[in-house]
């Protein structure tokens, strides 16, 4: 049989390399798509879209929680976990059927199997021990990456849960530990608590959501606490004891060591490149700490080799892969303007209570990188609808720089501000400076107005504060 | 507007173009068309280009129906004022048609430099909106005059010096309002308005990657065919916004482009369809090359075993490329042609062209023909640049992304049919070259070495060469130099 030959193979189909099949196809690329799981990825399938539908769930508790507040008691109010799990893991299989039919409407060929370079632009897909030999000009790399383990703590699937135990829970937990408090630690940490489970964060860093500007840092803590989380910055789990009914953990901090049970454990301690069994070493490609290296356009230093997505480094988001996706392809056909990813535009949102969002510099960033700035801040406290929906906890701190007046990073905390983002994403994009988001009308009311108000802010002249 | 009847003739984009094929009209024959208004699409040799209406009026007839091919210069269709009557419409086409210019023969035309370089009909300048301004227009070099960017869009379209504008603007530039004063001082209309609006073809205004627009406005802009130096600009920071470009779309009541694909099926089991440009161009320049350049070949066998040995090698220690046999090939015949120069040339019938660099086409297959992307200055590439500049042209190639310069030209060719297992062939020349090499699969033969059976990788090599220009002599020594780095594969790196 001679072997099938395509213009554009992608391997992974998560949302950088199925994103970048269809992006192939639609540019007339003959093109295929390697995945050895299911269409959709980690994002669709373990990450992004679960945890989405499990928070909604959370979402729903605190409301009813707090329910009695506008005036409704409840009687015999009960939960099914089984129910909520059920809702995730069917938003998830609907997605992925979704990405088939587009790949199918695109005309591309989806193999199912795993993939690993034989040579240059020669992949070897095994599937149920048969292996087939394909050639492609061009080959993508959009592997994805997983969960990281630390030295003495591995996830076993049962007394440490990681991502994907986390999410299809079948007893919810009464004492959980939450290892790492990035953006993943943070959302089960806040799901966990909602749903009723007495959570202890923990974080070696001296602030939960170390990658977010300190402000928003310091208010998501605050709100953690007064909700009940203990948050332990500074800290780190030195063992775990899962030997007993109870896991027991050693937790070294500020205040010295303790000893804490807990009857489950999340490890969220970051994400490693899936870089093994792909044939890179014998073809010398390059990987640094876990990830491919690519240049701004996703090119490896292999001939006809691409890597996009989480395996080709941070930040680990499903919008930055798909983002590179296009990139990577459209310079590949030679499509006219092409840039390469400006890392300071991706936004990254946390969908913790109350939510995270923000884009470009910290603070701490702007002026290390020795920009003169001007910043603005503003309290949700003082925002109309925020009081109104009884959620009046958060900031929107906005950094210009204050020569050019370009929105450098903009950060948010607060109800929905993952929907608000886009906002400044939008006006950094088209180099608005404060005077243009000053002119904007933002509607009222609105949460977002918060967002005008702190551009005010930055100049001095915040309406409300 | 005035009350004459101006035709819409088939362009010449081009030396090579000869005729074009009618893809699609915007307008239906009684729709009022506005100058600039993209009129038809029409095809050509691999590309699909649109013709502008140098003037406004209605479109009284459609002379060349779509599906139909038409020669350059041939009468498409007839725009005039809606009063003008029947009669004068269809004696203007009439004498039009019989004046047509005469058929250039197809073969005539393939050999580019032979014809007669036509220009497209001159495009109708930008009308003056008065004559009174030329004292306006005097001056030196206005580009560092403050003035803001609607300012000098509206100066270019004036033809207004800057320097003669006192500007009263921000840090004294010079406005909107002061140019507009200025003109209507020295007697001039404003445009802007439909009334006096002197609507113009977006491509007379040419470039507009460097008009600031918002990303909304480009986009609709590049949808409606209108060129963003036609749009006045209100955005914010002299920016063209989303209302400038629309302002202008609803003066010229534009539709987005629409694409026509119709074939036509007969009720017989047989399905005929008109051919593509591509393979129109194809067609005549192939025969146009067989009927006036007499082929000769010459064939040559070269051995490849130290030619894969190498390939091997610097694919295990190059990261950065693949190199192919064609590669080599290409880097070969660069090398060769630089040494037999008298094969590295065009020819036009009279004038022979000797090329100082190696611009060797590259015979690609696509899905509806093919094409020969260009590796220029391979004698001066290294194979890994050889190697990524093909892949390149070759993915483009196939996408119908390459741009004309890259496909056009070329001082050798190259066709490699060694892929599909073909041991040999000949090829027809590409013209105005005057030779191209066919390149077989590399296989194992016997060989006999030294009065001995050996097993080598050989591979034919087929030289077709146009003997007005090219003796017999002069292609065996080409061949001979070209098997000789192919088997001494170092000697073609140095």
């Amino acid at each position: 049989m001679t072997t099938q030959h395509f213009d554009l193979m992608v391997v992974g189909g998560g949302p950088g390399g199925y994103v970048a099949a269809i992006r192939a196809a639609q540019l007339g690329f003959k093109t295929a798509l390697v995945e050895k799981e299911q269409l959709g990825g980690v994002c669709l399938n373990w990450g992004c879209i679960p945890t989405k539908s499990l928070l909604r769930g959370a979402d729903i508790a605190h409301t009813l929680k707090e329910a009695e507040h506008f005036g409704f008691t409840f009687d015999n109010l009960s939960f099914d976990l089984k129910k909520l799990v059920q809702h995730s893991r069917s938003v998830a299989r609907k997605l992925t059927h979704g990405v088939a039919h587009l790949m199918q409407k695109n005309g591309i060929t989806v193999i199912d199997g795993s993939a690993s370079l034989a040579d240059k632009c020669l992949l070897n897909v095994e599937h149920e021990g048969n292996v087939t030999q394909y050639k492609a000009t061009h080959i993508i790399l959009a592997t994805g990456a997983r969960a990281r383990n630390l030295p003495s703590i591995e996830i076993d699937g049962d007394s440490v849960w990681g991502a994907r135990e986390a999410m299809t829970p079948t007893v919810l937990p009464r004492k959980l530990l939450v290892i790492g408090g990035g953006a993943i630690g943070v959302e089960f940490a806040s799901l966990y608590n909602d749903l009723g489970t007495d959570v202890t964060l923990v974080e070696a860093e001296q602030r939960i959501t170390p990658a977010e500007d300190a402000d928003i840092s310091a208010m998501a803590e605050k709100a953690f606490v007064q909700r009940g989380i203990k948050v332990l910055t500074n800290s780190i789990v030195q063992s775990l004891d899962t030997s007993g009914a109870d896991t027991v953990a050693l937790i070294s901090g500020p205040k010295g060591e303790q000893q804490l049970e807990f009857d489950q454990v999340i490890l969220a301690v970051g994400i490693t490149g899936n870089i093994e069994n792909l044939g890179l070493e014998s073809l010398k490609v390059e990987t640094e700490k876990g990830f491919l290296q690519a240049d701004g356009f996703g090119k490896t230093n292999l001939a006809g080799l691409y890597a996009i997505g989480d395996v080709a480094g941070p930040p680990w988001l499903a919008h930055k892969a798909s983002h590179e996706a296009i990139i990577c392809v459209e310079k590949i056909a030679g499509v006219d303007g092409v840039k390469p990813l400006n890392k300071a535009q991706v936004p990254g949102c946390t969908y913790c209570r109350p939510q995270i969002a923000s884009v470009g510099l910290t603070e701490a960033q702007a002026k290390a990188a020795g920009h003169s700035i001007r910043v603005g801040r503003f309290n949700l406290n003082a925002n109309g609808k925020a009081l109104a929906i009884n959620e009046a906890e958060g900031l929107v701190k906005t950094i210009f720089d204050e020569t050019s007046g370009e929105l450098l990073g903009a950060h948010m905390i607060g109800p929905e501000v993952t929907e608000q983002i886009q906002g400044f994403g939008i006006a950094q994009q088209l180099e608005a400076t404060e005077h243009e988001l000053a002119q904007s009308i933002f509607a009222h009311p609105t949460v977002s107005e918060s967002m005008h108000e702190s551009v005010l802010d930055s100049l001095g002249i915040a309406l409300h504060k | 507007m005035t009350n004459e009847i101006k035709p819409i003739n088939m362009p010449k984009w081009g030396m090579e173009m000869s005729e074009g094929d009618i893809n699609a009209w915007y307008f239906a024959v009684g729709d009022q068309v506005n100058a600039g208004d993209d009129l038809v699409d029409i095809e050509t040799s691999k590309i699909i280009n649109t013709v502008t209406a140098s003037d406004s009026g209605v479109l009284r007839a459609i002379i060349g129906a779509t599906g139909e091919t038409h020669l350059v210069g041939a009468l498409l269709g007839v725009i005039a004022s809606a009063e003008t009557s029947d009669a004068d419409i269809q004696a203007f086409i009439d004498s039009n048609t019989s004046a047509a210019a005469e058929p250039e023969a197809v073969a005539e035309v393939a050999d580019p430099v032979a014809t007669t370089i036509e220009t497209a009909p001159a495009p109708v300048p930008i009308s003056q909106p008065a004559s009174s301004l030329n004292n306006l227009a005097e001056g030196e070099d206005d580009s560092l005059v403050a003035a803001s960017p609607v300012a000098r869009r509206l100066a270019a379209e004036y033809g207004v010096n800057l320097n003669n504008i006192v500007g009263t603007g921000r840090h004294d530039r010079v406005s909107k309002r002061d140019l507009e004063a200025a003109v209507l001082a020295a007697g001039g209309r404003l445009i802007g308005n439909a009334s006096t609006i002197t609507a113009t073809g977006a491509a007379q205004f040419g470039d507009d990657s460097n008009v600031k627009a918002t990303p909304v406005a480009r986009r609709i802009a590049t949808q409606l065919g209108i060129n963003l130096l036609e749009c006045r600009v209100s955005g914010d920071r002299g920016r063209v916004c989303k209302a400038d470009v629309e302002a202008v779309a609803a003066l010229k009541n534009k539709m987005p482009a629409q694409t026509d694909g119709g074939t036509s099926v007969s009720n017989n089991t047989v399905e005929s369809q008109p051919i593509s440009g591509m393979r129109k161009t194809i067609a005549a320049r192939l025969q146009a090359s067989k009927q006036t350049a007499p082929h000769f070949r010459v064939h040559i066998d070269a051995e490849i075993d130290a030619l894969l040995d190498v390939r091997k090698q610097i694919n295990n220690s190059t990261s950065d490329a693949k190199v192919s046999v064609n590669d080599f090939i290409v880097k070969a015949c660069a090398k060769a042609l630089i040494k037999v120069p008298a094969i590295n040339v065009q020819f036009d019938g009279e004038q022979l062209s000797y090329f100082s660099n190696a611009d060797i086409s590259i015979a690609v297959a696509i899905d509806d023909g093919l094409i020969t992307p260009i590796v220029t200055d391979a004698n001066h590439k290294g194979l890994v640049e050889i190697s990524n500049t093909t892949r390149d042209l070759a993915t483009r190639a196939k996408l119908g992304r390459l741009k004309p310069e890259e496909f056009q030209g070329g001082s050798f060719c190259i066709s490699n049919l060694g892929m599909y297992g073909i041991k040999q062939f000949d090829a027809i020349i590409n013209p105005p070259q005057g030779a191209i090499l066919a390149v077989g699969a590399g296989e194992q033969r016997p060989v006999v070495k030294d009065g001995q059976l050996a097993v080598a990788t050989v591979m034919s090599l087929t030289l077709s060469s146009d003997h007005r220009i090219i003796d017999g002599a002069v292609a065996a020594q080409f061949m001979s130099v070209l098997k000789a780095y192919l088997e001494q594969p170092a000697t073609m790196l140095g």
